[in-house]
């Protein structure tokens, strides 16, 4: 009865070579194309660059007063701006101002990345339903995928530095938006879209008139997780040399310095509350708006 | 229980069946050190030792202050072979003033230590030899968000080398003469970057270490800083956050301790065994190979000590008497 209590592995040597053609693979792929790969995401290493050079040399009365008309214009309410503008004071006073704007860049980046790359695969996935099951496994390995495992090929590819940084928190922080994209358009009312129907209105009109707008509270949703979360991936992003944040609350942890990973540590909360602040009470005041119209 | 004293039983039987030898060299507790290097060494000192002159081999694998507080506080293990000193420079101290351990070997890996490294190509075609020479050609480096200027890798956040690179940047004025730090976050960042300059046949400068499986895998030469060292420098400003340090001078590396440590009755009680852990000494590129070997064919420690034991006779024959080597031979 062996075989039943020992497992049937592959061979100590298959097993080897196995995981060794793997790498060679890997390796072969990425001296013959990483070079192009590079290339191919120069431009968006000069966007990040170039967004970060102009978030520093802003001067910084002028960024925070930008965020605080953003955020008034998004949430139209007094207590956001106001907890906005003391919470970059602070962090500018505390010494941490470059690395907070090396971390909002590269946010930014991530988050117009995964809105579009997430609102054509979203809708996609919300118009067929075989889309839907090829494209979920991978959102949920997407998802669950230690971060580590993906880290050491993509800087294999490109290098360490901001663009392998921003693809790993793209991996991460795309997810979200794909699936409220599509959940939200599979919401919509039939009998609305029965009524557009009516109206004969054609399928693109029928999208983007109808159940894009109708969807928009959720898509907002999705898109407040996925700064959530590129916000969370900011700090194992940097374990590949993505300045910012990240880089100080590492050293923190290695060196175990209390006060600086805390600091830096709530930094990031502090961003993380006032862009979740801001996107979630403009996804509300969208859906109030609509609902007052309906009626 | 049970099966303990089964165990036992089993190695009892195992020891006395085994020759009279066993009874010249008794047990010996490697302490094996959990990287790729520390690795190799204690398994290839366990073969040697097992096989050349009968000792009972068993290995303890920990990192390196739980290491040296074992063998200080319990007396176990009996040796480690790659023990890096300056840390526990003061403990180790104390215990060998008090005969309790012994420096065995002051000199177990030739050419161990940190320092700045270039890939090996790069080193040739330009006929670099010492930092400045590779200072002086920012344009061949070109960092990876500044393409105008050079790129040196430097230590990752939060180690203590950070700062010392930090300031031998600024001993070494590499801002002025066009350089920029990257900063590689971890290391496995510092890993990464080697390995894809390494894969893709690009240049590649920055800090690292040897002996080291990424030296070893892609030959990174060591430059020579061309610069004394002076003690009060190093310790009292290189080695200091850059705000306490203000005027940090050329340097270089401080010299890194590398010692075989073992506990100060093996050399009385088992000399047969120590003389051979006292003699045995290799040089980076040596062990890089098998590191290497190692690393290129996912091989454990064991498996290099065997092949080392195979294709490096006129080394390791050197470390033992003749009638050990005669029965490492015959082993194999």
């Amino acid at each position: 009865m062996n075989w039943l209590v020992e497992f049937p592995e592959l061979g100590r040597g298959d097993l080897r070579d196995l995981r060794k053609g793997i790498d060679e693979g890997f390796k072969n792929f990425t001296r013959t194309y990483g070079e192009s790969i590079e290339g191919f995401f120069d431009p968006l290493l000069q966007f990040l660059i170039g967004l970060e050079k102009l978030l520093l040399a802003m001067p910084w009365p002028v960024f925070i007063a930008l965020v605080c008309v953003l955020g008034w214009l998004a949430s139209r309410s007094v207590k956001i701006v106001i907890g906005t503008a003391i919470s970059f004071f602070l962090i500018g006073f505390l010494g941490m101002w470059e690395d907070t704007m090396s971390t909002v860049s590269i946010i930014m980046v991530s988050t117009m990345v995964c809105i579009g790359l997430g609102l054509p695969i979203g809708i996609l996935m919300s118009r067929s339903d075989r889309a839907q099951a090829v494209v979920t496994p991978i959102l949920d390995v997407m998802q669950t995928i230690p971060s580590f495992v993906y880290l050491i090929p993509v800087v294999m590819m490109l290098g360490i530095g901001k663009v392998p940084g921003l693809i790993s928190v793209v991996i991460y922080a795309l997810p979200p938006m794909i699936r409220l994209t599509n959940l939200g358009i599979r919401l919509v009312d039939k009998e609305v879209l029965e009524a557009a129907d009516a109206f004969g209105a054609s399928a693109w009109q029928k999208l983007w008139q109808v159940q894009v707008p109708l969807a928009l509270p959720n898509i907002f949703a999705g898109v407040n997780q996925t700064i959530m979360m590129s916000l969370a991936m900011v700090v194992i992003a940097s374990m590949i040399g993505v300045t910012g944040l990240g880089q100080p609350v590492l050293k923190a942890i290695s060196n175990q310095y209390l006060a600086m990973g805390l600091l830096n540590g709530l930094a990031i909360v502090a961003l993380a509350i006032i862009f979740d602040r801001i996107s979630q009470s403009y996804g509300k005041r969208l859906q109030s708006y609509r609902g007052g119209h309906n009626e | 229980m049970k099966k303990l004293l089964h165990a036992a039983l089993v190695t009892g039987a195992l020891v006395s069946s085994g020759q009279a030898l066993a009874a010249d060299c008794g047990k010996v507790v490697i302490g094996e050190m959990n990287w790729a290097s520390g690795e190799f060494l204690a398994r290839l000192d366990g073969m040697i030792l097992e096989e050349g002159y009968g000792c009972e081999v068993e290995y303890l694998t920990a990192g390196t202050v739980p290491q040296i507080t074992s063998m200080n506080e319990k007396g176990t293990p009996t040796f480690a072979s790659e023990v890096w000193a300056n840390a526990s420079k003061t403990l180790i101290d104390a215990a060998e003033a008090e005969g309790r351990l012994i420096r065995l070997n002051k000199k177990p890996i030739d050419g161990a230590g940190e320092g700045w490294w270039i890939d090996p190509k790069t080193m040739q075609e330009h006929g670099f030899k010492t930092v400045e020479d590779v200072l002086a050609r920012p344009d061949l480096f070109p960092h990876p968000e500044d393409p105008s200027k050079g790129g040196f890798h430097t230590c990752p956040a939060g180690w203590g080398c950070e700062l010392s690179n930090a300031n031998l940047f600024r001993a070494f004025d590499l801002e002025a003469k066009g350089w920029k730090m990257v900063q590689p976050g971890s290391g496995a960042g510092l890993d990464g970057s080697i390995a894809k300059a390494g894969e893709r046949g690009e240049a590649w400068f920055g800090y690292y270490w040897a002996p080291t499986t990424m030296i070893g895998k892609y030959e990174l030469q060591p430059l020579d800083f061309d610069a004394g060292y002076d003690a009060n420098n190093w310790d009292n400003c290189i080695v200091l956050p850059v705000e306490d340090c203000a005027n940090p001078q050329r340097t270089r590396w401080t010299t890194s301790e590398v010692v075989s440590l073992a506990q100060g009755s093996f050399l009385t009680e088992q000399p047969m065994a120590a003389g051979y852990v006292k003699a045995r000494s290799l040089t980076v590129p040596q062990l890089g190979k098998y590191l290497k070997y190692m690393d290129a064919n996912q091989a454990t420690g064991e498996d290099a000590a065997i092949e080392f034991l195979m294709n490096e006779e006129a080394t390791w024959t050197q470390w033992v008497s003749s009638d050990a080597a005669e029965r490492i031979k015959n082993a194999l």
